[in-house]
């Protein structure tokens, strides 16, 4: 990246650091949701956007994170910001469980996996109800003050989004984008398309996990429903293709723009919310299947770390 | 004997469903050669190599590389001990630069490796487009793409599946003068070709296969005069 660019990222981050102290605490809410968005947009694309597997079950990683934050909070004692970390072993964990042998699987079946994982996990949840709470949820201690979890989301939104960038300036980020080309002349090639594979599949679930554990303790409640539902997995998936899969900026600006548009839509007209959303899936899907950085990328010759 | 074998194949055989694509085949190669794998259409020379590198899993024989049993190993093991190879339908990755589509799989990442692929960009005349998107060359382009891909892997075995179907005259010398430089850098190469007055003048010696048998191998000369030859050709 050029000095600019740098320049104008660390004005935008100063900018965002100071943020809470002028602004009101519905723009602040509003922020934390967009930085949790930019989080999970951003790993979705780092297993789909760049292998190609498309993950219809990334929600389950979130909640995982979110169940693993409240338990350690409420029955372990454990202060938010450590436990919220934790979110990403269990995840991470359940990562490599699912991935090891999901990830042999073609195409559609890889999808229709992960969304059978959701389910099971979501169901799992709710059956243990003496440890989970089962339907009814986990309550926490309601929070005192937003700004940490503006910080911590900042920050996992912010982390993700420079991985990707690490990624995809190394050999490592090449070869996980040779797999969405062309996995079999990839692995005639020389590349372990299984290994990397699992690792893109590993890193893409940790930080679902950690902001899954943060939201737990800013929502101050979760249940098996609301924490797993398929609509969180397709957001994450429409803000990254709008942006641009397989970019880093992509899924930032998904994100952004996307949760704006939630916030005025959602605002103003409840009752088509859910219409103009689906109406703006199939739009993406038919008229930018490359998204927005995708198309910029390939008409001005952007270099691939955008 | 055995050890001064680059590649041994023994009794091969692959089926699909009820058709016999290899059957019962058995080759042997010397390093430093140039062999030409020839046949009719469906004759199984794509699956034989498929087999070789691991892409298709035999029914029955077994593959010997340097000495070595090497079916059974993943292709990307069987890649990184030596073995390169082409498609017959390309399988470039369209959506990477040519420069990318080498660096993706070089061994190492350093300058070195930069430098490398520079060179067999150049070599091949694409080096004004190596921040192009392979998708975006010519079928010719992406089949030259797609030689110096196998290259930059410095495999001891070249396995070339119609490596000149497509490319244009002028490029096609350059390609056959560096198919005969691989020999002269102590590699083994197999190419399947259907131009014949190409693959006669390349190959040091030839085998031929009909239904997945292999029905004769010998020098070029000696192949042209072969009655089960002619007649896998043209009698039928
Ligand atoms: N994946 C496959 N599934 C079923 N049949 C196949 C497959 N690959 C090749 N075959 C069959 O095996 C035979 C040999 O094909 P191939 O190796 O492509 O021949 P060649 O490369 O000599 O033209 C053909 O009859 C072909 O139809
Ligand atoms: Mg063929």
């Amino acid at each position: 990246m050029k000095p600019l660019t740098w320049g104008i990222g660390l004005l935008v981050l100063a900018a965002l650091a100071i943020m809470p102290f002028f602004v009101t605490s519905y723009i602040v809410s509003f922020t934390i949701q967009t930085f949790m968005w930019v989080a999970l947009a951003g790993s979705w694309n780092l297993i789909s956007g760049f292998t190609g597997y498309v993950s219809f079950g990334h929600v389950a990683f979130f909640g995982t994170g979110a169940y693993t934050g409240a338990l350690l909070i409420s029955k372990a004692g454990w202060p938010w910001l450590p436990a919220g970390l934790a979110g990403s072993v269990t995840a991470a964990a359940l990562a490599l469980l699912i991935g090891y042998p999901c990830l042999r699987l073609k195409g559609p079946y890889f999808a229709i996996a992960m969304l059978g994982l959701n389910e099971v996990v979501r169901a799992l949840i709710s059956y243990f109800e003496d440890f989970t709470g089962g339907g009814s949820g986990i309550s926490l201690p309601p929070i005192l003050s937003i700004e940490p979890v503006y910080y911590a989301m900042g920050l996992s939104a912010v982390s993700v989004t420079l991985l990707t960038y690490v990624i995809i300036t190394s050999q490592f980020g090449l070869r996980l984008l040779s797999i969405r080309e062309d996995e079999i002349a990839a692995e005639a090639m020389g590349i372990n398309t299984a290994r990397l594979k699992l690792y893109a599949f590993l890193l893409s679930a940790v930080f679902p996990g950690i902001v899954g554990g943060f939201y737990a303790w800013y929502a101050s409640h979760i249940e098996p429903l609301g924490t797993f539902p398929l609509l969180t997995t397709i957001t994450m998936i429409i803000m990254c293709l709008f942006g641009g899969k397989g970019t880093v900026w992509g899924p930032v600006l998904g994100a952004v723009l996307l949760s704006v548009f939630q916030e005025l839509v959602w605002a103003r007209f409840l009752f088509v919310h859910q219409a103009l959303f689906g109406a703006l899936i199939v739009a993406v899907v038919l008229l930018l299947p490359k998204g927005i950085l995708g198309v910029l990328q390939e008409r001005y010759r952007l270099p691939r770390a955008i | 004997m055995r050890d001064s074998l680059i590649l041994e194949v023994k009794d091969l055989t692959k089926r699909f469903g009820g058709v016999t694509a290899i059957s019962r085949c058995s080759l042997a190669l010397e390093p430093r050669r140039i062999y030409g794998l020839i046949g009719p259409n469906g004759s199984g020379k794509t699956t034989l190599f498929n087999l070789i590198t691991g892409l298709e899993h035999r029914d029955e024989g077994e593959v010997r590389f340097k000495g070595e049993r090497i079916d059974g190993l993943k292709p990307h093991q069987i890649a990184l001990r030596g073995i390169g190879r082409t498609f017959q339908i390309i399988r470039i990755f369209p959506e990477l630069t040519a420069l990318e589509n080498l660096l993706v799989v070089a061994r190492s990442t350093g300058g070195a490796a930069r430098r490398r692929a520079l060179e067999l960009l150049a070599f091949v005349k694409l080096d004004r487009l190596k921040g192009e998107y392979a998708g975006n060359l010519s079928y010719g382009q992406q089949k030259l793409l797609e030689f110096t891909r196998v290259l930059i892997l410095d495999p001891e075995l070249i396995l070339l599946d119609e490596p000149a179907a497509g490319v244009n005259r002028t490029l096609l010398n350059d390609l056959l003068e560096a198919i005969r430089g691989l020999k002269e850098q102590g590699k083994t190469v197999v190419i399947v070709e259907h131009d014949m007055k190409v693959v006669m003048g390349l190959s040091e010696k030839l085998f031929v296969l009909d239904y997945g048998e292999k029905i004769a191998e010998g020098p070029p000369e000696a192949i042209q005069n072969d009655e089960r030859v002619v007649e896998a050709y043209f009698g039928r």
